[in-house]
């Protein structure tokens, strides 16, 4: 950050770039209609990718781990074999349907072995081992190995399609945002914090959360407010927002506040993982990264829609995941990476910026449940976004337009 | 006889029965059953004893601290658990904040193993 120059206001404008996304207030239903969940998981969680964790959990051949998407309740199993290439299995024994792999995570030595018969299945899924296969009939053993769950791998990150048959490949859903940000260190935040509560409100509800920063004064009067609204910035706007088809980034603009006590052995004591503005980073950013290469950025929201987003900042980032469960029902999970410590103080600092971000998300979760209560009644019919929680209005004109198109293809059908 | 904690740190020897703990769960569970004079209190101790615990620690490679070092460090950890209390909320609870015992850890940063 240089210091000579005086903060900007960002300015009144995001919206107007978009001049197909409109201006006025948009309509509730949405975020709390059966009918519509009902559709948004045909029309759009099925066509789309998930991201359920990172290559290197799994380095060496027999590595594995299981998942469950939560939306779809599709257990899956991620091995890597001994080619080192990287499987997805649905974790089910073609047996009688008993998990194929019942543990969380671990090596394994060659065969899993389901412990309801001991049906055992090698790392590349085929099925090798039938106890006592004379007492089956024609069993063809070559067609009953684990079946396979499509499965892509974007700079590190293991993305698995709910379907058989993706609507798309995981380059195409990625789009220009994952061109964009390819080449940020992904993979030097080897170290990882991952917390999950479930919300009474819409999946959607949940993604806006983080997705505006009109109420970072309010909301945050302690925590955030200090670096994100300053002094050059008394309303707190973001720097930009972009849009990138279905998916989005916000810029965040901060400058360096007096940091908190704590805050102050972390930055400058401990350091291993920050989240405030340095100019040191040592790796060039990636054209989707700080998009408008401002002096007083910190962190972009980079966001794959529909429920995949990155808080990004120099040197960690935290991805959270949405997982809707109901109209009104989510899943969230919350992953923050941070970079590897090598000694005991700067262990401190990565504890320090889990805790914060854990605390600052609490303060933006707490209002979540109350606008699904408000929304459930029917009663509040019109939400109206300022200029820049564009957003949202992406997210939600995103969500309708595709809704229509369903409509339409249903009619025709 | 040996000591709880490193050399210079005996004025934290009272703290570590309750204040050293296992992991970052149970440092949440412990900030959010304590009410904030006993926040504020191991605040107050552990505040003006943190530059020189941290330089303490950065002698040591994760993995290699000794059992005294390694409740050093865990009192750390629980300090930055405690930070926002003090500092943010003036109280164990995120203010007006979403239901943190809602919250799960499904997987958490070892305190003391190498990562390197």
């Amino acid at each position: 950050m240089n210091e000579m120059k005086r903060p900007p206001v960002p300015p009144i404008g995001l919206t107007a770039k978009h001049p197909e996304i409109g201006t006025g207030p948009v309509d509730t239903r949405i975020y709390h209609d059966p009918e519509v969940y009902t559709k948004e998981i045909e029309a759009i969680f099925k066509r789309s990718w998930f991201m359920i964790g990172r290559v290197e959990q799994i380095p060496n051949a027999g590595d594995f781990f299981t998942y469950v998407l939560p939306t779809f309740r599709l257990e899956v199993l991620i091995v890597r074999d001994r080619d080192g290439e990287v499987n997805a299995f649905h974790n089910v024994c073609t047996h009688r349907g008993n998990l194929a792999e019942h543990r969380s995570e671990g090596r394994c030595s060659g065969l899993f072995m389901c412990r309801f018969h001991g049906w055992s299945y090698d790392l590349k899924g085929n099925l090798v081992r039938v106890r006592d296969e004379e007492g089956f009939f024609d069993l063809d053993k070559s067609q009953l190995g684990l079946k396979r769950v499509p499965i892509g791998i974007w700079e590190g990150f293991i993305f698995v399609s709910p379907v058989d048959e993706p609507a798309q490949s995981l380059e195409d859903y990625l789009g220009e945002q994952g061109r964009d940000t390819a080449g940020y260190p992904w993979g030097a935040c080897t170290q990882s914090y991952q917390l999950e509560v479930e919300i009474q409100a819409n999946w959607k509800l949940v993604v806006d959360s983080p997705s505006e920063v009109y109420h970072i004064p309010v909301l945050h009067p302690t925590s955030a407010a200090p670096t994100m609204m300053a002094s050059g910035n008394p309303m707190g706007r973001l720097l930009d927002s972009q849009i990138k088809g279905l998916h989005r980034t916000n810029s965040h603009y901060s400058v360096m506040a007096e940091p908190k006590p704590v805050q102050k052995l972390a930055y400058f004591h401990a350091a291993a993982a920050q989240n405030v503005a340095q100019t040191d980073r040592g790796y060039e950013f990636p054209v989707g990264i700080n998009p408008t290469r401002s002096d007083f950025w910190t962190v972009d929201l980079i966001v794959f829609f529909p429920t995949l987003q990155f808080t990004l900042s120099a040197h960690m980032y935290t991805a959270h995941q949405v997982w809707p469960l109901g109209p009104n029902r989510s899943l969230y999970q919350q992953r923050v990476f941070v970079r590897p410590a090598r000694t005991a103080a700067e262990r401190f600092g990565q504890e320090n910026s889990m805790v914060e971000y854990r605390d600052v998300v609490m303060e933006d979760f707490s209002t979540l449940e109350r606008i699904q209560r408000a929304c459930d009644t029917g009663r509040i019919k019109q939400f109206h976004f300022h200029d820049h929680e564009l957003a949202l209005r992406h997210q939600h004109k995103v969500v309708t337009d595709i809704l229509d198109d369903y409509d339409r293809e249903a009619a025709k059908a | 006889m040996s000591a709880l904690l490193p050399e210079g740190f005996a004025v934290a020897e009272p703290f570590v029965a309750d204040w050293v703990l296992p992991d970052a769960a149970a440092r949440m569970a412990k900030r959010q059953a304590s009410n904030l004079a006993e926040l504020q209190s191991f605040y107050d101790m552990m505040l003006p004893l943190g530059e020189a615990a941290l330089a303490w620690l950065r002698g040591y490679e994760l993995g290699d601290l000794p059992e005294e070092g390694e409740r050093l460090l865990k009192l750390m950890l629980m300090l930055a658990e405690v930070a926002p209390a003090v500092e943010w909320y003036n109280g164990p609870r995120v203010t007006d904040g979403f239901p943190i015992e809602r919250v799960r850890y499904l997987r958490q940063i070892p305190d003391n193993a190498p990562q390197i």
